[in-house]
Order: C-alpha cells, then sequence, then structure tokens
C-alpha cells in the first residue's frame, strides 16, 4: 500500500465480499447507485481513505466528522464511496490503494459502477447498460446475463484503473456502464445499474424509491457534480468519446 | 549546449504558452466556481448548465429537476447573456439539504449562461425533456472566403 494513501479499518473486514465501487464520475451514476445501496443494504462503515493527496475536507454528518472516502461492508458486500471529487492527480494512487487493500480481503469480485455519456440523453426513457471485464470468461458471463459488451474504446477514469490494476492482479473486476449525461447527476441511470447489479450479485434492489427521489437527488447533486466535472476535464474525461485507431 | 537551444525553439515556445494559457484558464474556470449554487436573497438556486459551441449553432443546456414546463422563462439579457428561470414545484429550505446553520428558502433555479460567439437570439429553438432545457441559437454567419 502506498504511503501517501492509507486505509484505517474500523470494524473487522469481510473475507470473500463483492467490492463495489462509486466514486464520482460521469452523472455521478456510480456515486449514486452505490450510496442508494449502502443506505438500502444498512451497510455500515467499517473503514476510510485517509491521505494527504486529497483535499483538506472533512464530511459532517450529524455534527460528527467523517472522511470523505469511506468503505461501508456487511459479510458479502464492500462498498466505496466519495463524496468528494477525487483530484485527478490522485487518481492512480487512490485507485492502486483500493484495489490493492481488496485484493489483501480476498474479495470475490471489484464492480465498478457507472455511466457512458452519450449526447441525446434526455430523449431516452431506459438507458441501456453496457459491461466490461477483466477476463474473457467474466466478459462471457456478462453475455449470458443479457447485457450487451462495451467492445472497443477508451475508458477513462476511476473505473478505467480499477479494471487496468484488476486485470494486472488477476482479480475478477467488471465494470456496468449506463448510458447517462455526462455532467448532470443521473439517477435513472443509477437506478438501471442497480438492475443489472442485481441480475449478476442475485441480490435484491427495489430501486423505486431512487426513482421517486430522483429530482431530490438531482438538485441536492449540483454541487459535487460542479467539482466533479472539473476533475473529468483534468483527467481528459471526454477521450471516451474518442473513436480508437485499430489498424 | 544544443540540448537547450532544442528547448527553446519556436516549438517548445509554443508549446510551453499554450500549457500556461490551458492552466490559467483552467484556474479562471474554477475560479467562477468558486461561489454558492444558491442566493438566499432571490430565494434561487442556480441549475448546472452547460454550453457547446458548434459549426453551426451554440447549444445551452441547464438542468432543472423540480420545476414546471408553464414556468419556464427564457430571456435575452444582451447580446451575449440570457437568464434562465424556473419555479420550483416544491419550495426547498436548506434543512431538506441537511443544513442547519443556516436559514433559507428556494422557490425558483436561475442561471444565466454567457453566449461566447454571436449568434441570432431572435431564432432560438427551446425544448424541454426530462427536465433538461435545450435551447439552440444559430450562429451568425461572418462572410465567406471564395477559393480560387
Amino acid at each position: 500500500m502506498s504511503e501517501l494513501v492509507k486505509i484505517v479499518e474500523k470494524k473487522p473486514i469481510p473475507s470473500g465480499a463483492t467490492m463495489l465501487y462509486g466514486l464520482p464520475d460521469v452523472g455521478l451514476v456510480g456515486l449514486i447507485a452505490t450510496s442508494y445501496l449502502i443506505s438500502e443494504l444498512n451497510l455500515e462503515e467499517i473503514a476510510y481513505m485517509d491521505s494527504d493527496l486529497l483535499p483538506p475536507v472533512v464530511v459532517l454528518h450529524e455534527g460528527l466528522p467523517h472522511a470523505p472516502l469511506r468503505i461501508y461492508g456487511n459479510k458479502n458486500f464492500i462498498a466505496v464511496i466519495s463524496e468528494l471529487a477525487i483530484p485527478a492527480p490522485a487518481l492512480h494512487t487512490v485507485m492502486r490503494t483500493l484495489v490493492d487493500w481488496g485484493q489483501t480481503k480476498k474479495v470475490k469480485m471489484m464492480v465498478s459502477m457507472g455511466g457512458i455519456p452519450i449526447e441525446n440523453r434526455q430523449v431516452i426513457t431506459e438507458p441501456q447498460v453496457y459491461g466490461a471485464a477483466s477476463t474473457k470468461e467474466l466478459l462471457d458471463v456478462l453475455s449470458k446475463k443479457g447485457l450487451s459488451i462495451l467492445k472497443e474504446g477508451y475508458m477513462v477514469g476511476p473505473q478505467a484503473l480499477t479494471m487496468r490494476y484488476c486485470a494486472e492482479k488477476k482479480i475478477s473486476a467488471i465494470g456496468l456502464l449506463a448510458q447517462s449525461f455526462y455532467n448532470y447527476p443521473d439517477p435513472e441511470a443509477a437506478a438501471t445499474v442497480l438492475k443489472e447489479l442485481s441480475k449478476i450479485t442475485e441480490i435484491k434492489i427495489d430501486v423505486s424509491k431512487l426513482l421517486e427521489k430522483g429530482e431530490e437527488i438531482r438538485l441536492k447533486a449540483r454541487d459535487i457534480m460542479k467539482r466533479t466535472q472539473q476533475e473529468m476535464n483534468k483527467m481528459k474525461k471526454s477521450q471516451e468519446y474518442d473513436l480508437p485507431l485499430y489498424v | 549546449m544544443y540540448e537547450r537551444r532544442r528547448k527553446r525553439s519556436i516549438f517548445d515556445l509554443m508549446s510551453e504558452y499554450m500549457e500556461e494559457f490551458e492552466a490559467l484558464a483552467d484556474e479562471l474556470m474554477e475560479s467562477f466556481a468558486e461561489r454558492p449554487s444558491w442566493n438566499i436573497e432571490s430565494c434561487c438556486l442556480e441549475p448546472l448548465c452547460n454550453v457547446f459551441v458548434t459549426p453551426k449553432e451554440v447549444v445551452i443546456t441547464a438542468d432543472l429537476p423540480n420545476t414546471e414546463h408553464e414556468t419556464l422563462k427564457v430571456e435575452a439579457l444582451s447580446e451575449d447573456l440570457i437568464e434562465i428561470t424556473a419555479k420550483m414545484k416544491r419550495k426547498m429550505r436548506f434543512d431538506d439539504f441537511g443544513i442547519t446553520h443556516r436559514e433559507g428558502e428556494f422557490s425558483s433555479l436561475r442561471c444565466q449562461p454567457r453566449i461566447p460567439v454571436p449568434v441570432d437570439t431572435k431564432r432560438m429553438k427551446i425544448s424541454f425533456k426530462h427536465g433538461i432545457l435545450e435551447i439552440r441559437f444559430p450562429r451568425k454567419r461572418g462572410y465567406e472566403i471564395k477559393v480560387e
């Protein structure tokens, strides 16, 4: 684990769990989905990240200070969320540390939830979810579950690094990416991703409350979306629109 | 010596200049963002808003959740500035955001995006779908350069 970043464990960490990532990114899809899941499954805070690479921010909840990047869990799931847009220069170290830590906890699989920006999102009522995976076998599993596969193209940001480090370390990893707004919070896309997660992990997730609260979430998420956009610009997130060169 | 000369070639200077310019532009953009996304005096929340410039159009979008289509107003304040306002279906207070150390109620969403290039504001087209406002302005054409 990098010395610049450390994960402080507050409670015993389960072994063999599925590790979910919900870090601020396109449309805040992963963050909204994971936060909702934490609340629905009543996961408790088991660890947090401490790092000088992150801005000097503490989040107050019920009057008590919390680290912005926290890890929740129960015996089956470990969920990582950040209430802070992760600064682009810190992203490699943060993601490497999380993947390394997950490996020490012998996680069964890592799942990144996120969005794929599309320009005409407002005319789409049911966003499509695409899957990505660290191995051919996992891609086959996703296909069998009926997911379309993200075959070619670029991934940029937290999910790209999770995928890269997991592939290097031969850790099973998948990405579930819903068509979404680029820089507007997208609770509907988050709900769609959760439906797919539910098929893959066989947990029951009722997304009706998330959809009901959609408008409120969009208003509440304005500030973190704005700051996330600044970091996405720095990490050249728009490269996801690029067409790759295969000769 | 050769190394030093090569580093200061015109291309290096241009590249350094562009990097400095980009960093300054980023800083400037960030400093614009460093203001609250709410205004207690006007009871307004500032919605997220984006401006895109294409070869033929300027497209402005704004995320306007919790608003009614009928209350939406788009006004051209000047040639390069518009104001978007919409009343909220349900008023929100700081309490609704979990904030108890401030007081205030918000009843509208309002933003004033700037139009970066000349457009024809009279020919703007507006649509509102899924709580997303989209305004399209045709760009004013300059003059055509003849290819000989």
